[in-house]
């Protein structure tokens, strides 16, 4: 027994270095999400002032196709509340949208962007590596181009885009938003609301998840102690 | 007791009941059998998990639609993130298990005489389960799956008369919208042909078994029982946390993102228990050569027990489980250089961990055991 | 139960279940059930079905003597909200003088008889009714017409001419309110 506990215990350690290690080497924003880590849950305060964000401002161009309006009651808004979102927002046929609605896609002109598509956001935090953390980079990354970079008509340099050379204008504007709970509308403020906003959508079970597993390795770890238990005194028995 | 008035209800109408049970508390297995002697069994314990996790995920699920109705499972249906999770995570543990049987098979030499035949059931049941992994990774419709459908199947045509024919028959032509239908149908059906070559193995596993003598022997329950269920519950706990703490372990992130013909793969985007497949068939090039590749990986694992030129009986030596723990390393590199992980060295990486494969079984294997068996 | 079996065969092995295998296999019960149990959930409607299958109406729009047109389940739900007319002269009716007598009281909800929510197929030979969008004939009893074979209803849906003889299927629902209902 004892041979087997030693490998699961370097095991983990092994796992916490290589997490460790991928953290202290992460140059991407300073920020922490909630979300992040090995028992991180979604912050729901920032996410509903991320769709806020989301919904001011990325909904115009981006669509969620995933998401529907009584997904929202996920982040603790009430129905009531949600259904008011959503009678605020026509579907494709005009109609104000209803709970069940998905998130409608924004009709764009042919074109906009040099021809780039704006990707679907739905699960754009779990296509991009780090997740979270580049959303909020990239939205906060738009700097002037450094010498000897010629950008292309109509694009913008960004420190957090692979290339740098991004379609996207600088999407954020201090005070776009007016958040209901008073903090400052800043546009890292934004930016980082609305990465967890989009972390959650790319993961809407990440609380059940950490929470069940929790709960289901604490058992399993004392049902392995009682099961090698027995089977050491079921096996005393041969003698 | 009553046992005299009434022998059994039960056994006197279903008397193969009765003798299962005599079977498994009569006194008829070796004493202190390894714990990873289980690994079949826990395989078939895995494949059982996984049968009825993916029935749950076939009801919802829709080929012509691939990777929208993997959406809806994980958003919409109850628990569906767990029941995917479950699915997931039972591939990677029951393909943790069949790597971890060959290696031990390699180390003990248990390929030689008389236990060939259980060897080559082994091979074939673990390319049967790379050939349903794969089918599985082609069914999630992202974008790595998408890609790895279409090469497979222009693969596939390329071949040469019979061959092209059989590939032709097995994906039915071009990559087209009924291909994951047909596809989901093979991962279902060749799924549960495992379990059959499981079960022959099992039969030629007890064949090649000698038994201990009877004041040696004791029951398969409850000594065996409280043995395996120690494997069972560990091999949970490791599940566990991988399924509710790294759902997406070994998995490329590429493959959440939609497939279709604009979403484009770079690097091979394969699970990991693809991975050295992967670097063996990226490892020739030409028409044929992916297919050649994995073709003759697998044939050399066939081989093994022609290959190794060891008498009969024999312990292994020093140096050839040297030998083939470096092998076990080198096949993770090998998965590991062929995910790309090594950036631009993983071409020249994974020429020579396909290399060194090659070599340990057709120029090593053969010396090694040769010189061993003086 | 192999406890029962081990006497049952007749080994006559002593039982070695003390209370540490007890509790391990109470234990191992216990998982194999929290593992089974959400692939058996799993099968039991999603949240889509549930959301469209409890589907709410709001039904403050309807005027007198006007009716709208749900989808539901698959199937046409007619909701028409009666005038103090067709009240009075259908509450009373003899109930050997209908073909599948039913009581009025049975046909709507009570505290809201002004509304008949019924499924909007012929039960002769199924065909959608006429007599729910204004300009439609409504048939001689005011209330839907069959176009396939004549059937005619009156607006509480009981059959009163046919061929068909069964009165209009009420689908399940229940009023939130005054303006809602919602079907369950």
């Amino acid at each position: 027994m004892r041979p087997v506990f030693g490998k699961l215990w370097l095991a983990t350690g092994l796992l916490a270095l290589l997490g460790g290690n991928a953290l202290a080497h992460d140059r991407l924003s300073p920020f922490h999400f909630q979300s992040q880590g090995l028992l991180g849950s979604t912050d729901k305060a920032a996410a509903q002032r991320g769709f806020l964000v989301y919904e001011t401002v990325c909904a115009s161009c981006h669509t969620a196709k995933a998401l529907h309006y009584r997904d929202l009651e996920a982040l603790g808004l009430t129905p009531d509340q949600v259904a008011g979102i959503a009678a605020g927002v026509k579907t494709a046929n005009g109609a104000p949208a209803t709970l069940n609605d998905t998130f409608p896609a924004p009709k764009i002109p042919a074109g906009a962007f040099g021809g780039a598509v704006p990707p679907d956001l739905s699960d754009i935090a779990a296509q991009r590596p780090h997740g979270a953390r580049y959303i909020d980079h990239l939205l906060t990354g738009y700097a002037p181009a450094p010498a000897g970079v010629t950008l292309l008509p109509s694009y913008y340099y960004n420190t957090a885009y692979p290339g740098g050379q991004l379609a996207m204008p600088p999407p954020l504007k201090a005070d776009d938003v007016t958040y209901a709970d008073g903090k400052s509308a800043t546009v890292a403020q934004q930016a980082a609301d609305v990465s967890e906003f989009l972390a959650w959508s790319a993961d809407p079970n990440l609380d059940a998840r950490h929470e069940v597993g929790l709960r289901a390795v604490l058992f399993l770890v004392f049902l392995t102690i009682i099961a090698i238990a027995s089977k050491r005194r079921i096996w005393r028995e041969t003698v | 007791m009553n046992t005299d008035v009434k022998p059994s209800w039960m056994a006197s109408r279903m008397p193969c009941l009765g003798g299962w049970w005599a079977g498994l508390t009569t006194p008829s297995m070796a004493r202190e059998a390894p714990y990873l002697a289980v690994l079949p069994w826990l395989i078939t314990a895995g494949l059982v998990f996984l049968t009825a996790s993916g029935l749950v995920l076939a009801v919802y699920y829709n080929p012509a639609d691939a990777f929208a109705s993997r959406q809806f499972i994980a958003r919409e249906v109850n628990n569906g993130w767990l029941i995917e999770g479950f699915h997931a995570t039972g591939t990677t543990l029951v393909f943790a298990a069949a790597y971890l049987l060959l290696l031990r098979g390699m180390l003990a030499r248990s390929y030689r005489a008389p236990g060939e035949l259980v060897w080559l059931l082994d091979i074939v049941a673990f390319a049967l389960l790379l050939l349903v992994g794969w089918l599985g990774f082609a069914l999630t419709g992202g974008a790595a799956g998408y890609w790895s459908v279409m090469n497979a199947t222009n693969a596939a045509m390329l071949l040469p008369g019979a061959l092209g024919a059989l590939g032709t028959w097995f994906f039915g032509g071009p990559d087209g919208p009924g291909t994951l239908a047909r596809l989901l149908v093979l991962h279902i059906a060749l799924a549960l042909v495992i379990f059959f070559i499981l079960w022959l193995r099992h039969g030629a596993k007890k064949a090649a078994t000698p038994l201990p003598a009877p004041a040696l022997r004791v029951a398969f329950h409850p000594y065996y029982t409280a043995q395996y269920f120690v494997a069972l519950v560990v091999s949970a706990l490791i599940g566990c946390v991988l399924l509710f703490f790294y759902p997406h372990f070994g998995q490329s992130p590429l493959n959440n993102v939609p497939g279709g013909p604009l979403a484009l793969a770079t690097g091979a985007g394969v699970p990991w228990y693809l991975a050295p497949l992967a670097g063996l068939s990226a490892l020739f090039h030409g028409t044929y050569g992916g297919i050649l590749g994995l073709a003759a990986g697998l044939v050399l694992l066939l081989a093994l027990p022609w290959l190794d030129r060891s008498g009969p009986g024999r312990r292994a030596g020093g140096l050839w489980r040297l030998l083939t723990w470096v092998l076990a390393l080198d096949v993770l590199g090998l998965g590991w250089a062929a995910c790309g992980a090594a950036g631009g060295l993983s071409g020249l990486l994974v020429v020579v961990f396909g290399a060194w494969y090659f070599l340990h079984f057709l120029v090593l294997t053969p010396i090694v055991t040769a010189l061993e068996a003086q | 139960m192999a406890e029962t079996s081990d006497q049952a065969m007749g080994t006559g092995e002593h039982s070695r279940r003390d209370f540490l295998t007890i509790l391990t296999a109470s234990a191992g019960a216990i998982a194999l059930g929290a593992t089974v149990w959400p692939m058996i959930d799993a099968l039991a409607p999603d949240a889509q079905s549930d959301a469209s299958g409890q589907m709410i109406v709001n039904v403050a729009g309807v005027a007198e003597n006007t009716g709208i047109a749900v989808q539901w389940a698959g199937l046409p739900i007619y909701i028409r909200r009666l005038t103090a007319k067709q009240i009075a002269d259908n509450r009373n009716l003899v109930q050997s003088s209908l073909p599948d007598p039913a009581r009025f009281k049975s046909r709507v909800k009570p505290g809201y008889d002004n509304f008949v929510v019924v499924v909007g197929l012929n039960t002769g030979i199924s065909c959608a009714l006429e007599g729910n969008t204004p300009g439609e004939p409504r048939g001689p009893y005011d209330g839907w017409l069959s176009p396939c074979d004549g059937s005619a209803y009156d607006p509480l849906g009981r059959v009163r001419r046919g061929p068909a003889r069964k009165n209009l299927v009420i689908p399940r629902f229940t009023f939130l309110d005054a303006a809602q209902i919602q079907f369950l």
